[in-house]
């Protein structure tokens, strides 16, 4: 069985963000760095599979400059085989649809039964990739799982919906999932495994080879949200009190379904 | 009269004494011999471990711990008792050595005796009374276990066994040396140097001369006997702790104290990190057991056991060792369970009061290294992560690396980045960068030492965690990222000199750091201030306030810093009440050994509990020197509301109230 798994490295959302000289992105100075959380869902889940498959290879692949190799160590060291590092120092620029030529690209010729990506990325969030590179590939998606379970060629997922409410899926190989938070917990990689990551296959392919589509969409600007009005002092009795909140909670904010 | 008396009355000195009693001793002698044999062969189921070097220190301290009996004699009950007879029976003992040179050597082959005149009376009165005493303090012993057991006092039929044949022992000696005297003393001026025999011999004065010898003779061999059991049992039963107890003191940890051994990183051929099964451990693990009396004083102050979690340093020691000679390829962990290992906050309070020199903690981290680094088991998920927040931003709280140093800048103070010229560096932790409460502590170290003209350079956003809790908790491998990066930043600065406010670096960067290549001075902030204030560089004002004091584990127990918290609370005019449980003896807050980093989930709280205490001394503040306690303690006055009687405070907070500055305008009351 031939899996893949693509991650992206993305800042550690507690860093304090700016705005980058060119107003599109954000700036890269002072920033953590780590894999995107979704995506550490979706390396589990296809290193689980493998370790119930056995006779499984299991790819990871990253699109970045040279400092993403960190991040597809860590992959290695969860138990991934080998990587593919997509060298491009200029990967931010680039829009869903490109990554997803880029991927499509990469797997096309190698027969991956089963793709995992991470539901969206915390930098961008824009959930387009993974279905983006099902659909150049001709492959089935299922999109934002929480379950997942593998025999004989078939995966049973469950799928989040809203109000907690979930979609029972069944679909055959081959096949792309888009993993979302619930679906497992990440391993912490053991000792043994971070070595031996540092002797696994690791091979750079230069992100022009790959790149085979147009973009389609550019980021025009990005800004933080301007501050808006003041607060709203309700008053009154408790009851009343709670009967105004729990109004402005379900009219004017999402808290409340 | 002469004052002596004739070795082997009535008992005879010729072959038909000698050889029985001589191959018995051989036989006896063999039996022990071959069986610590076998018990040698057990400890080497364990990985060597170096602890030979340095033999002339070694012996010194042997000697002196067991014939100080100190660390025994440090609770007073019942270690009291055993000192005595420890001594009792060591004066018997010698008494009895001296009594062979002379009666199967010196006297038999050269005739020289000594054991006459004055030597002859102090060697009586003092073997009486030591015999003596070794009677009325094994009472005293035998009482306390068999009719006033304290609470989780295990007891055993080895005990049983114990108690009676050395009993026995004292007693058909003294029943000897009184139908000894009866016949030959009474009556004599001797009498008066065997007191206690004097007694006995006046017993047995209604006896006739023919019972009487029948009976001296037939005890004699009796006792004999016993003494041979007693040499045979050793091996057997606690009784080996003679040896072992006193092996121990030899073999103890000559290193910086609570210093863990480094696992190499760079080998290549290790295929297990940490322990998980006895070949794991090391030889000294196994034989610690064999050291371990049972005493129960670590598990009496194992602020975890004595919450309720399921940890035992004792039983923890024991388990090991039984697994040693029952199962020697027993899963450990199972065996012990991960509970009880995640519960240990290595706050040392059981390595500090065993009398046998055992080490507990470091037992405990190789197995949790196994855990961790092995299997990628934590406590908890929130252990792990805090752990990948150390990873990625370098610190467990998962707050942004880029603001570690933000909170120095109103202060005026640099980064060595921006200016390495510094008198010292301000190595500040994870707490007192990122914590609001712990970042007023650092604010006030920093305030008192620019008082003092004292220039000083942090890290900022290059500082990483030390890596102590990672280490403590068993990641050895993120403990050792961290602290390699520190170091390299320390020493590409040049750095002379190294302050810190959290007794956690401080023990790190003044000990574990020193495998991996530190070799800066580091010291800890209430001694530098003790310094400054010393010098006449700073001034406090000593201001009146009810306080009382917490010893942290890492400044107290792991360092010996007692004393210097002490003079400064003292310099600020500090009425200070002792908590019953203070310096080496104070109950842990709780977050150590890496529990800073996780929720605890069974039993009471540790920090209530010790919350607790502090009220008790009816002060106002409880001070304290780690950021580690002061959140705990702030957590915990919470959960024992008490917020109205006790405010935690940091002891640099105390200071910087009452600084003396030459403008008095300048003072700001708080």
């Amino acid at each position: 069985m031939k899996i893949l798994v693509c991650i992206k490295q993305v800042p550690d959302m507690e860093s304090k963000f700016k705005i980058d000289a060119g107003g599109t992105w954000y700036e890269k100075t002072d920033l953590a760095w780590r894999m995107n959380e979704y995506d550490e869902y979706a390396v589990e889940q296809a290193v689980q599979l493998k370790e119930q498959v056995k006779d499984a290879d299991l790819t990871v692949l990253c699109i970045g400059g040279d400092q993403v190799k960190e991040t597809i160590k860590k992959a290695l060291a969860m138990g991934c085989d080998r990587g593919a590092h997509i060298a491009d120092d200029d990967s931010s620029s680039k829009e869903p649809f490109e990554k997803a030529g880029i991927i499509a690209e990469y797997a096309k010729d190698k027969g991956f039964d089963l793709i995992f990506t991470g539901m969206q990325s915390q930098d961008k969030g824009s959930a387009q990739v993974g279905i983006l590179a099902a659909e150049i590939l001709g492959m089935m998606s299922v999109s934002t799982i929480v379950d997942f379970s593998y025999s004989d060629g078939v995966a049973s997922l469950k799928r989040e919906l809203e109000g907690g409410v979930k979609a029972c899926v069944t679909a055959s190989t081959p096949l792309v999932v888009t993993c979302q938070l619930g679906l497992n917990t990440p391993r912490y990689p053991t000792l043994p495994n971070i070595m031996k990551a540092k002797r696994k296959e690791l091979l750079s392919l230069p992100v022009a080879d790959l790149l085979k589509v147009d973009s389609r969409q550019e980021t025009a600007k990005i800004y933080f949200p301007e501050k808006k009005g003041g607060g709203l002092v309700l008053e009154g009795e408790v009851a009343e009190l709670a009967d105004k909140l729990v109004k402005i909670l379900k009219e004017k904010t999402g808290v409340l379904a | 009269m002469e004052f002596t008396r004739d070795i082997y009355w009535n008992v005879g000195h010729g072959a038909w004494t000698l050889i029985p009693m001589y191959l018995l001793a051989a036989g006896a002698f063999y039996v022990l011999v071959k069986a610590f044999v076998k018990r040698v062969a057990v400890y080497r189921l364990g990985l060597p471990l170096e602890r030979t070097d340095q033999p002339g220190v070694r012996l010194r301290r042997m000697f002196a711990r067991m014939l100080s009996q100190k660390k025994v004699i440090r609770v007073q009950w019942p270690g009291l008792l055993h000192g005595l007879f420890f001594w009792g029976f060591g004066l018997l003992f010698i008494g009895t050595v001296l009594i062979v040179i002379q009666a199967d050597f010196t006297d038999l082959f050269f005739g020289v005796k000594f054991l006459k005149g004055s030597f002859y009376k102090i060697f009586s009165i003092v073997l009486d009374l030591a015999g003596f005493v070794c009677i009325v303090m094994l009472g005293g012993l035998l009482v306390r276990r068999y009719f006033f057991p304290p609470e989780g006092l295990e007891t055993k039929k080895d005990d049983a066994i114990m108690h009676a044949i050395l009993l026995v022992i004292l007693v058909t000696g003294f029943v000897i040396e009184g139908a000894r005297m009866a016949v030959t003393e009474l009556g004599t001026p001797l009498a008066a140097w065997s007191p206690v025999g004097l007694v006995i011999a006046n017993g047995m004065s209604g006896i006739g001369e023919q019972s009487l010898l029948g009976l001296h003779k037939g005890t004699w061999w009796l006792h004999l006997f016993l003494v041979m059991g007693f040499f045979v049992l050793i091996p057997f039963t606690k009784f080996r702790h003679i040896l072992t107890t006193s092996a121990n003191y030899f073999f103890e940890d000559l290193g910086p104290r609570g210093k863990l051994v480094n696992i190499d990183l760079e080998d290549e051929d290790a295929e297990t990190f940490g322990a998980a099964v006895l070949k794991e451990m090391t030889w000294k693990d196994i034989f610690d057991a064999d050291a371990c009396t049972l005493c129960k004083r670590c598990q009496d102050r194992c602020p975890a056991y004595n919450t309720g979690k399921p940890l035992s340093p004792m039983k923890l020691v024991n388990q090991i060792g039984e697994a040693a000679f029952t199962s020697p390829d027993a899963n450990l962990i199972e065996l012990i369970g991960k509970d009880v290992l995640w519960s240990c906050t290595t706050c040392r309070a059981c390595e500090e009061i065993c009398p046998a020199s055992i080490e507990h903690v470091s037992k405990i981290v190789e197995l949790r290294r196994s855990m961790v680094l092995m299997e990628g088991d934590f406590p908890g998920e929130e252990v792990m992560s805090a752990m990948e927040a150390a990873e990625v931003n370098g610190n467990p709280l998962g707050i942004g690396y880029a603001e570690r140093g933000e909170w120095a800048e109103k202060l005026g103070i640099k980064s060595l980045a921006e200016d390495s010229e510094v008198d010292a560096l301000y190595f500040v932790g994870c707490y007192g960068s990122f914590d609001r409460r712990n970042i007023a502590v650092a604010e006030s170290f920093v305030k008192l030492c620019q008082t003092a003209g004292v220039k000083l350079g942090i890290l900022g956003k290059e500082e990483k965690c030390c890596g102590e809790p990672m280490r403590k908790m068993g990641n050895e491998y993120l403990y050792q990222s961290l602290a390699v990066e520190n170091i390299e930043r320390i020493n590409s600065y040049g750095v002379k000199k190294i302050v810190t406010t959290c007794p956690h670096c401080y023990n790190t960067l003044a000990k574990d750091y020193r495998d991996l290549d530190l070799d800066v001075e580091v010291i800890t902030y209430t001694v530098f201030l003790e310094n400054l204030i010393k010098s006449g560089e700073l001034k406090i004002n000593a201001e009146d306030i009810s306080c009382t004091y917490h010893d942290s584990c890492y400044l107290g127990r792991y360092n010996d810093i007692y004393d210097a918290p002490r003079s400064l609370i003292a310099a600020a005019g500090g009425t200070l009440v002792e908590m019953g449980k203070n310096r080496e003896e104070s109950f842990c807050c709780s977050a150590g050994g890496g529990r800073i980093m996780a929720e605890e989930k069974i039993g009471e709280r540790i920090n209530i509990e010790r919350v607790k205490m502090a009220v008790e001394t009816g002060a106002d503040v409880l001070l304290s020197n780690c950021p580690f306690c002061l959140t705990m303690f702030e957590d915990g006055v919470k959960g024992a509301e008490v917020e109205e009687q006790l405010r935690p405070r940091d002891i640099a907070e105390l200071l910087v109230d009452r600084i003396e500055y030459t403008n008095p305008g300048k003072r700001e009351k708080k």
